[in-house]
Formats: structure tokens, C-alpha cells, sequence
């Protein structure tokens, strides 16, 4: 077997790499930690009309009918942005639970919203205490004990939560599970959101600490001590290869997720852990030496690393730490 | 204030009353190494490498979306593209934004073409377009900054020219194009069909979507060698080259800036430095 992303795949990356290397730049993920909503003004319009939100939506909505192998490289690449969007709760779980656990009237209203960008979706998944972006949502997926609820923002109260990131306007959701709101098969709509949260979070991680080795490598090039080039010091050289092994082993986790999730195999709950796991402590290692390796700038609000770092640590903790995904996997290989 | 000026008057072609029902623009773009990438010289030729992926030259992307604006739902965007290696990378990018076609010139003849050399491929390349209204071009590439391209290929053509375009509106069978200049700009009438250069930054190129990027693939591309042009490979490349590259060396580095201690009078230093660089 050859796994590749396909010819598409890449393309569809690349654009999306191209349109966030113009338009979400530092000063844009500044706008948005000042912004009432923690979002950017047009990023969102501009994804849903490159196709990127409906990407898995069926094409009679208006969406392109594909899978989260052909996602998963632009979830990486919203990671590499710090993309101050709910893409992954929208396009990467809402959007495929919708598709999948709605009924026909309900799936079509909402998938052809979303798809046209008029709509962002807010989720409350434990472990996860809060939804992140509820109150600028136009719909929320809440877990209750019954399973996974669609529910719409007016029925709910919200009681705002601190974020050390800033662009993640996180809040507690109160609301009263009704039957009306159930969606179809709850258990198994649960168990297909929390799966797909945790490798869409795995991705963006993996972007995140993609994109922190790359300033520190450029930081370490510019700055010099003694001298020479502070990256040409074996300490900080050493530290760097760590970080760029640990993301490097974590990537192909996050892509086998994705296939697996794609492909509806058995396993992939356990590829869904496995890959939240590697690229949390991928992402940990990573922050740590680029944190390290930054030395006192990078603990400024002024130096743009901590745009990452900050986002990094709220993403690590959501959808479940890496020691919690470790033991969720010895309990499915043991049993 | 906008001047008034009247283009070369010695159009040829059809007539047409009022807006034209269904326009065929050809834009000529360049597909350039990645700027992201440091650009190598090779040590013999002493010309840019352009081994690897080549990309569309962000200058050119401003032209191909003014066309795809001033055709609308009717008319069709043709691509003109000379590049090696039957690279087709940079037009793809064009065709995902919504050109319809492209004609690329590939042929190992063509290496270590001139800018005129240049203008008389792309101008015999336009020649397989089909029948067209008005050919756009940026002002200059972002890898060889010859400028001069579109001038030369209205020559060739025998098409007036407009430069620096920052708006073109179609009104009959002429144009009318705000020329960008240095104290504000110039409104130019200009019979068509015609070659107009773009200056960058007049317009927002759109991102292609992921529906056009799919679609793309399937654009018919034709891509022609120098005799499919009719041209003699002495006449191209190194063998027609009116110019020759003799030594490349290293740009002279920044030097300090000036100091100068204020005696009360410095701002007149400040006035007088950028009233020079004509910055005010």
C-alpha cells in the first residue's frame, strides 16, 4: 500500500496556505484577541467561498462531497496560521455529524448554511468544560448524558470563561436536553464528534508546532552571540532535532486518523487518540524549545510566538490531554 | 487631475456598435521560480535556474483577474504563457481563478531568450488564441524586470499599446484606460483590439476555489514548440539573442545612512531628501 496524499489533496493545501500566508497574518490574529468575537473580519467568508467550511458536505448543498483525508492537511495548515476561526469544530465535526446523525430537513437547512459561510458551529464535548466561541455561533452540537444535542444559541445561557488564549472566547453552557433536540442515533453522534474533535485538534496542533519550529529556526539564525549564530550552539541544535522528531513521528498519526476516519474503519477511535496524543506532546516538546530557544523576547506579548504557544497550550488541554488519550488507547488495545 | 489622451488610431478590426456582446481577452503570464525560495544563478549561462516548480508571477495575477472582471459570464479568458520544461504549474493557478484556456510555449530552443525574442514567441503564441479583443500583460516580471515585453509584443502586432493600467472599461470597440503616472493619471481612448500593461496592486486577485482548482485540470492546454509557431530556432534562444549577459556580480552593500546633527535647520534636510525621492 502507498499512502500519498493525492494531487488534489496538496492543491487544495496549498491554496489554503496561500490564502492564510496573505490575509491571516500576526497582525490579523492580533485583531481578532482585540475583537468582540476573537474572530477576523473576512477570513470565514473567504474559506466558505474557496470551498473550504462545506468541504465535507454533500454537493446538492452546496458543499464538495469529500473526505477528512482531503481535510486534514487544511486543518494543519489553519493550525500553521493560528487560524482565529472555529474551523475544526465546524468543518471537521459539525458539518460530517450533521450529515451523518440530522434528520433530512434539519441536515440540509444547516449543512447549506454552513456551507455558505452563514454559520459557525460551537461544541461542548467533554472533557472539555466550555465551548469555545458559543456566543458568535449560530449552532452548538452539546454533549448530555442521553448524547449529542443540536441546539440552537437562543435556548442556551452562557457564562463567559478566560482563555489564555485570547482569540478563543470560551464560555460554561447551561441548557435544559429535550428530546426535540436529540440527534439521531445520540450515542454513536457523540462518540463520531468526539473522535473527529480530537483529530482536528491533532492537526491544528501539529500546524501550531510546525510553524513555532520555523520561527525559532529563523530566530536563531538572526540571533548571535559570541559572535556566531545562537543555532549554531549544540544546545539549542539538539533541543531543535527533539522538537522536529517528536512532530515529525506525530504527523503520520494525525494523517492515519484522518484515512481512518475517511474510510469508516473500526479503529478509528483508537487512530483519533493515538493522534491526539503524539501531537500533544509533540506540541509541548516543541513549545518548550522554541520557548527556550527564544529566550527573553519570546515571553513578550510583542514577539508573535506567543500567538502560538498560547493557542497551542489551550489546544493540548481540549478534546482530552495526552496521558487521558493513552489511557482511553490501553483500554481499547486490552480489551 | 486625469489627462485626456487619444491612443494609436489604426485599428483593423471589426466594428462594433455599442458594448461588445462576448469578449475574448488574452492575458500573457510568466511562470516564475518560487520567490519563496532563495533563486539560484546558473554559473554558466549566468541566468536564473528555473529547474524546479515554477509558479505564477504574483504580477501577472493582477492582469488575469481584470480580465476575468472585464469578461464576466460573457467572454472567455485565454492564457499565453512561454515557460521550459512544459511547466504548467502557474497556469494552472490561472486557470483555477477562471481562465478558460491556455497556449504554452515550451522548447529548448527558446533558451536564453531576450525580451524581444520573447515578445515575438508570445506574439505568435497569441496568434492560436483564436480570434481576440484585447491582450493584457504586467507591466514587468518579478524575476527578470525587463519591462518591456508588452510593448514589444504590440510592435510585433502591430496593436497600439497602453501602459500601466490601474482601470480599463470597455466602451464599443475602444477602451478607455486610467494610465497610472507618477503625478496622478492619464485617461487613455484606445481602439481594440489592443495590448494594455497592468500595474499591480489595482485589483484583488481572487483565490481560486477548490471547484476551480478541480476544474482546472481539465482546461484544454496547448502546448506548441517553435515550429508549431513557425519559427526558426536560429532566430530564438542564445542563436537570436540581441543581447548577452557578460558578467553578474554581487549588488553593492546598503552603506550607512547620514547623520546629521541638528542645528535647528535639520527638517530642511528631511523636506529637501524626500522632495529628491519624490515622495512629497
Amino acid at each position: 500500500m502507498r499512502f500519498a496524499f493525492t494531487e488534489d489533496q496538496l492543491a487544495f493545501a496549498e491554496a489554503v496556505r496561500d490564502l492564510l500566508g496573505k490575509e491571516c497574518t500576526p497582525a490579523t490574529i492580533r485583531e481578532a484577541w482585540d475583537s468582540p468575537t476573537g474572530r477576523s473580519t473576512n477570513l470565514w467568508s473567504q474559506l466558505a467561498d474557496m470551498g473550504v467550511i462545506g468541504l465535507l458536505a454533500p454537493e446538492g448543498v452546496g458543499g464538495m462531497g469529500l473526505a477528512e483525508i482531503d481535510l486534514v492537511q487544511i486543518l494543519f495548515e489553519a493550525g500553521r496560521s493560528a487560524l482565529p476561526e472555529p474551523l475544526s469544530a465546524t468543518a471537521a465535526v459539525a458539518v460530517p455529524v450533521i450529515r451523518d446523525f440530522a434528520n433530512s430537513a434539519e441536515a440540509e437547512r444547516w449543512l447549506e448554511e454552513i456551507t455558505a459561510g452563514e454559520c459557525s458551529v460551537s461544541l461542548q464535548l467533554s472533557p472539555n468544560t466550555h465551548a469555545v466561541g458559543a456566543e458568535s455561533a449560530r449552532l452548538l452540537l452539546l454533549e448530555a448524558e442521553d448524547g449529542l444535542h443540536l441546539v440552537e444559541p437562543e435556548v442556551v445561557e452562557f457564562e463567559q470563561r478566560e482563555s489564555v488564549d485570547h482569540s478563543r472566547r470560551c464560555a460554561t453552557v447551561s441548557w435544559t436536553p429535550s428530546h426535540a433536540t436529540l440527534m439521531l442515533r445520540p450515542l454513536e453522534a457523540l462518540s463520531a464528534a468526539k473522535s473527529r474533535s480530537a483529530m482536528a485538534t491533532a492537526a491544528e496542533l501539529c500546524g501550531l508546532a510546525d510553524t513555532m519550529i520555523a520561527m525559532t529556526v529563523a530566530y536563531c539564525t538572526e540571533r548571535t552571540q559570541f559572535g556566531v549564530p545562537i543555532g549554531s550552539f549544540q544546545a539549542l541544535k539538539h533541543q531543535l532535532a527533539d522538537a522536529l522528531l517528536a512532530l515529525e513521528f506525530a504527523k503520520p498519526l494525525v494523517w492515519r486518523a484522518a484515512y481512518s476516519v475517511s474510510t469508516n474503519d473500526p479503529a478509528a477511535e483508537l487512530h483519533c487518540s493515538m493522534a491526539k496524543a503524539a501531537a500533544t506532546d509533540a506540541a509541548d516538546v516543541v513549545g518548550r524549545a522554541a520557548l527556550q530557544a527564544h529566550g527573553a523576547i519570546g515571553y513578550t506579548v510583542e514577539c508573535d510566538l506567543h500567538l502560538w504557544l498560547k493557542r497551542s497550550w489551550a489546544l493540548r488541554a481540549q478534546d482530552g490531554s495526552a496521558r487521558l488519550h493513552r489511557r482511553l488507547i490501553a483500554a481499547q488495545l486490552l480489551d | 487631475m486625469p489627462s485626456t489622451v487619444v491612443a494609436g488610431s489604426f485599428c483593423y478590426r471589426r466594428v462594433t456598435v455599442g458594448k461588445l456582446s462576448y469578449m475574448n481577452v488574452v492575458v500573457c503570464v510568466k511562470q516564475i521560480p518560487d520567490p519563496a525560495d532563495p533563486g539560484a544563478l546558473d554559473p554558466t549561462t549566468k541566468t536564473l535556474k528555473r529547474d524546479g516548480k515554477l509558479i505564477l508571477d504574483e504580477s501577472d495575477s493582477y492582469g488575469v483577474e481584470m480580465a476575468l472582471q472585464l469578461v464576466g459570464d460573457s467572454g472567455e479568458v485565454t492564457l499565453v504563457s512561454m515557460a521550459p520544461n512544459g511547466e504548467v504549474s502557474g497556469l494552472r493557478t490561472a486557470l483555477a481563478m477562471g481562465a478558460a484556456k491556455a497556449v504554452l510555449v515550451s522548447d529548448d530552443a527558446l533558451k536564453g531568450s531576450d525580451s524581444l525574442t520573447t515578445a515575438k514567441v508570445l506574439a505568435k503564441a497569441i496568434g492560436r488564441a483564436g480570434d481576440y479583443d484585447l491582450v493584457l500583460a504586467a507591466t514587468e516580471s518579478s524575476d527578470g524586470y525587463t519591462g518591456t515585453v508588452p510593448e514589444q509584443i504590440a510592435e510585433v502586432l502591430g496593436l497600439p499599446s497602453v501602459t500601466f493600467a490601474k482601470s480599463i472599461t470597455v466602451d464599443g470597440s475602444s477602451i478607455k484606460v486610467d494610465r497610472q503616472t507618477e503625478a496622478g493619471y492619464d485617461e487613455v481612448t484606445c481602439p481594440l483590439p489592443a495590448v494594455v500593461s497592468v500595474t499591480a496592486g489595482v485589483v484583488e486577485p481572487r483565490y481560486p476555489s477548490f471547484k476551480g482548482i478541480m476544474a482546472a485540470k481539465s482546461k484544454p492546454v496547448d502546448q506548441v514548440g517553435i515550429a508549431d509557431l513557425g519559427l526558426d530556432a536560429g532566430a530564438v534562444g542564445w542563436a537570436g539573442a540581441g543581447q548577452e549577459i557578460v558578467e553578474v556580480v554581487a549588488a553593492e552593500a546598503r552603506e550607512a545612512g547620514e547623520v546629521i546633527e541638528d542645528d535647528g535647520e535639520a527638517y530642511n534636510r528631511i523636506v529637501t531628501f524626500l522632495s529628491d525621492l519624490k515622495v512629497i
